[in-house]
């Protein structure tokens, strides 16, 4: 097989680290795979959540084994360099990789230093330097921001600027992880006319399928259960909702809570039981808030003031799912925060049954899910990290012992595993099921389905409703939205309002 | 077939671990304060200690070291960074001279007898407090006034031996990988 | 949390090479711990604060002497007490409080004292941290060194914003959050922080595989020598600086040294 970059018969293992053993491995992440990619081409991979595109990205880059423990075998060419016997920095003219988490990637204090650092490495002039620069913040519209840090911008910024650095190199190889995403339609628009100017190789490993993805690739491939399958458009397509489960989304039944729908992933066999709604003692509780504004720090300082978010009204009651949707730095992560009590409004009152709540009656209510759960990891096992909360609230051992069993039953998770190397998936589950074993009667969750399976999320949500619980799904993803939802909101121009049925 | 490629180069590794634990020394002595009856204990000693007994002594000199020299300077207290330099730098070395375990690095069994390390935080409390009394009254304010400062360093310094022992294991537990971080 | 330790403004101190700035900071401090006189201490001292102001302005100045104000505080209350042969000039019944000897080593302390904090503070934050790296480089601190802090002052931000999200998701899912009613002693305060030191210290070192796999991946580890993006221009300006900073504490040596 020829072609700039050529893949054969690869197989990649994770090292297991809850064995003592140097040499243990996880069950094969990809298996056999085989790619071969024509100097020019586009190239789209489209894998479900967790499925292993990172590591194939990232080993494509040359970055994997090297730095993140386990076996590879098979070869891996990139223009002629053997990856197993080359070390990274010699590919930096080859590949390029544009990570899916920029703040993993970003390394230098301002901007145009993040762009600067790899012409440095590779002893341009500085003159040059200088030209590449400036050439890569304007195509990329990063030049107001040339001495801002990391830490300043937006999601969506930083992902350019991630581009911007692969630009001013120019690599003869791209490879984009989820890099549309988090862009507005504009840069997509921009992304997507710089690949196809064809001046590169570049392979796009994505998560969504986009309209932009219609008719303009090469080849459309699919990933999945480790192995890589190419096949036209259609088809894949098609295969790759049905693994994500997306038609199921548009079906499942909403309005009856406590109903777990049985999802049975493609060779996983895993099934959920129906659960029996346990109505939550007592009455039904009301969460809600009146005539709240609040100063709104937007993520990119640099060229916007902040705002003031208002809401004028908001209520929440228990067993409802009520969605949150606005384009990304419009507040909702402010809104989330004072709704749970960790920050002061300036303006308003947030009441729960009609009681005016303070910050730490809300902290007791109110669950908030942040969007990264290793927020709250900090226990070598699973069973000891869902047994803390119960242990602090001087619950006996044996009850202890139950409720945890009960749970992670639930959840799917295996008691003994360590929390911090399990899947993203598993480490959300288990953020889930620390609150769920917490009882509160309202929930937020940020940003849920942002890397885990429909299935996956709806199931989360699900067993959150269980016992009547209120929940605030906070989410960019319309669909998502308008099928779990009973009512949405929102946000726009800084003014948090319901949305109109089937707006 | 199977490469493990992890035993080339690794100067990168070593550079990413000591700037990041540099960080972390100095958001922990910035930011991180429990207020007390005389003022606040910051846990600058909690990172340097946790540094010292879970890595290397290079990574610990120099996060130790450069750490707070760095957080001195940026809370406007300059004239104190290159005291703390060599005062914290030597105190995370012998720290993580004395708990040096002869197995292996890799290896889970790497168990250092609790004695040990309690001599060895005995001994970095020792540094510091000397080092600050030497160096502060040298240097700084007099040996009178740095005489004063003595029972506050080694209370912090002690905070910092106990916490840095009890994180040390917790996060060993809770993040298995770090193992193969140590250098 | 800011790291920023540079205060904007214009004047000659701005515009002096940093390199010499720091050379002019090292000789003056190393000027206060000479045999000078204390009148001449004292007046290096207040040309010092007069430049600080000239430059940096006046309410960063009081906020830098704000800093000291408990250790200059500390030593007047502390060494007078302890130097106390000499000529009496406090006393207390039979007890003798302070001496003229004690006075005027308090003073030549707090010269020094004083002299090098506002020599320093005036060189951080009349000089962005960029240009003081950038002149240490020059004179030969390796270039991994520099690399480190660089790497270090991009971190700071994302650990400390890091920290107090987790630090409230630890509170969130505390089932015994109570309203404040019994104060906790520092110890158990301590022990409730655990969690949260070991999630955060969990958090920052995951980042060390990809800070280290981003650096390789940007070309840090090929054999040729690197260029630099940033530079310090080297012209006659840079060696007149230079003179002047050598001259200044040399003139000042010759003016107030103590035979």
């Amino acid at each position: 097989m020829d072609g700039i970059v050529s893949i054969t018969d690869m197989s990649f293992s994770y090292r297991d680290w809850l064995s003592s053993r140097a040499d243990a491995l996880c069950p094969p992440v990809l298996s056999h795979v085989d790619l071969a990619l024509e100097d020019g081409s586009m190239t789209l991979i489209l894998a479900p959540p967790d499925a292993g595109k990172t590591t194939l990205a990232r080993i494509l880059a040359g970055l994997i084994p090297k730095y993140m423990d386990g076996a590879l075998s098979g070869t891996v060419m990139v223009d002629g360099h053997d990856l197993s016997k080359t070390e990274p920095w010699e590919l930096v003219h080859c590949c390029g990789y544009v990570s899916q988490n920029p703040l993993d990637e970003l390394i230098a204090p301002t901007c145009e230093d993040e762009i600067a650092f790899p012409l440095e490495s590779l002893g341009m002039p500085r003159y040059e330097i200088i030209r590449h620069v400036r050439a890569a913040l304007e195509a990329w519209g990063l030049v107001s921001m040339r001495e801002a840090s990391a830490q300043e911008l937006s999601g969506g910024e930083r992902k350019r600027l991630l581009l911007a650095v692969q630009d001013a190199v120019d690599p003869k190889v791209w490879i984009l992880d989820e890099s549309f995403d988090d862009l507005d339609v504009s840069w997509r628009e921009r992304l997507m006319d710089r690949i196809s100017s064809r001046s590169n190789t570049s392979v796009v490993f994505g998560s969504r399928y986009l309209d932009e993805f219609h008719g303009t690739f090469d080849r459309y491939g699919l990933l999945d259960g480790g192995k890589l399958s190419f096949g036209n458009e259609t088809d894949i397509a098609l295969e790759f909702e049905r693994l994500c489960e997306t038609p199921y989304a548009a079906s499942a039944s909403k309005s009856v809570p406590g109903f777990i729908p049985v999802s049975d992933t493609a060779g996983c066999g895993r099934s959920v039981m129906p659960l029996h709604v346990m109505e939550r003692e007592g009455k039904e509780h009301r969460l809600s808030c009146t005539d709240v504004s609040a100063v709104h720090m937007r993520r990119s300082m640099v060229q916007e003031r902040p705002f003031t978010l208002s809401v004028p009204r908001f209520s929440l009651l228990g067993g409802e799912v009520v969605s949150l949707c606005g384009p990304n730095g419009s507040g909702k992560s402010t809104f989330s925060r004072l709704l749970c009590g960790l920050d002061l409004p300036l303006a308003g009152t947030f009441s729960l049954d009609d009681d005016v709540a303070s910050r730490t009656v809300l902290n007791r209510s109110v669950g908030y899910l942040f969007q990264n759960p290793d927020y709250q990891i900090f226990l070598p096992t699973v069973k000891e990290e869902l047994a803390w909360s119960l242990k602090r609230a001087k619950i006996p051992q044996r009850e202890i012992d139950r409720r945890v069993g009960e749970c992670a039953d639930l959840f799917h998770l295996d008691l003994d595993e360590t929390p911090s190397t399990m899947s993203f998936g598993l480490r959300k589950s288990l953020q889930a099921a620390t609150y769920y074993l917490l009882d509160r009667p309202f929930y937020i969750l940020d940003e849920l389905d942002s890397a885990l399976t429909y299935a996956t999320a709806f199931d989360l949500v699900n067993l959150l409703r269980h016992n009547g619980a209120g929940i605030l799904l906070i989410t960019h993803d319309r669909r998502f939205a308008d099928a779990l939802a009973d009512r949405n909101y929102t946000i726009s121009d800084g003014l948090l309002s319901e949305a109109e049925e089937g707006a | 077939m199977s490469q493990k490629q992890g035993s080339s180069n690794k100067v990168a590794l070593r550079l990413a671990l000591v700037a990041i634990l540099t960080a972390v020394t100095v958001v922990f002595t910035m930011i991180v304060r429990i207020p007390t009856t005389k003022g606040y204990i910051n846990l600058g000693d909690v990172a340097i200690c946790f540094t010292a007994f879970t890595f290397g002594p290079w990574s610990a000199f120099i996060a130790g070291g450069l750490g707070t020299a760095l957080a001195d300077l940026i809370s406007g207290y300059a004239q104190w960074a290159p005291i703390s330099f060599i005062v914290h730098g030597v105190e995370a070395l012998v720290i993580a001279l004395l708990v040096r375990s002869r197995a292996g690095r890799d290896s889970a069994e790497a168990v250092v007898p609790l004695w040990r390390k309690i001599l060895a935080g005995i001994a970095g409390m020792a540094i510091v407090a000397g080092g600050y009394f030497v160096g502060g009254g040298a240097l700084i304010s007099g040996f009178s006034v740095a005489a004063v400062e003595i029972p506050a360093n080694l209370a912090q310094s002690g905070i910092g031996v106990v916490l840095g022992l009890a994180v040390s294991q917790a996060v060993r537990r809770a993040y298995p990988p770090v193992r193969s971080l140590s250098w | 949390m800011t790291t920023d330790t540079y205060v904007a403004g214009t004047g000659v101190l701005y515009r002096f090479d940093p390199r010499a700035k720091l050379l002019l900071m090292v000789l003056l401090c190393i000027w206060f711990f000479l045999p000078v006189s204390l009148a001449g201490a004292w007046l290096v001292v207040l040309g010092v604060i007069a430049a600080g102001v000239l430059s940096v302005g006046l309410r960063r100045m009081f906020r830098t002497f704000l800093t000291i104000l408990p250790m200059l505080a500390f030593m007047i209350l502390f060494i007078p007490f302890n130097v106390r042969s000499g000529e009496p000039l406090l006393v207390a019944g039979p007890v003798v409080l302070a001496t003229r000897e004690g006075l005027l080593q308090t003073l030549r302390l707090m010269s020094r004292f004083v002299g090098v904090t506002f020599v320093c503070a005036l060189t951080i934050q009349s000089t962005p941290m960029g240009k003081i790296m950038l002149a240490l480089r020059w004179y030969g601190l390796p270039y991994k060194a520099s690399l480190v802090v660089s790497l270090a002052f991009r971190f700071i931000p994302f650990i400390a914003d890091s920290f107090s999200q987790i630090k409230d998701s630890h509170r969130l899912r505390d089932p015994n959050i109570d309203e404040g009613k019994g104060r906790k002693g520092y110890r158990s305060k301590l022990g409730d922080m655990l969690p949260t030191l070991t999630s955060a210290l969990v958090v920052s070192l995951r980042a060390v595989p990809s800070l280290a796999m981003s650096l390789e991946h940007r070309g840090f580890g090929l054999p040729g020598k690197r260029t630099s993006y940033h530079v310090l221009e080297t012209s006659w300006r840079l060696f007149t600086d230079l003179f002047i900073s050598t001259m200044i504490p040399v003139a000042l040596w010759f003016l107030f040294a103590v035979r």
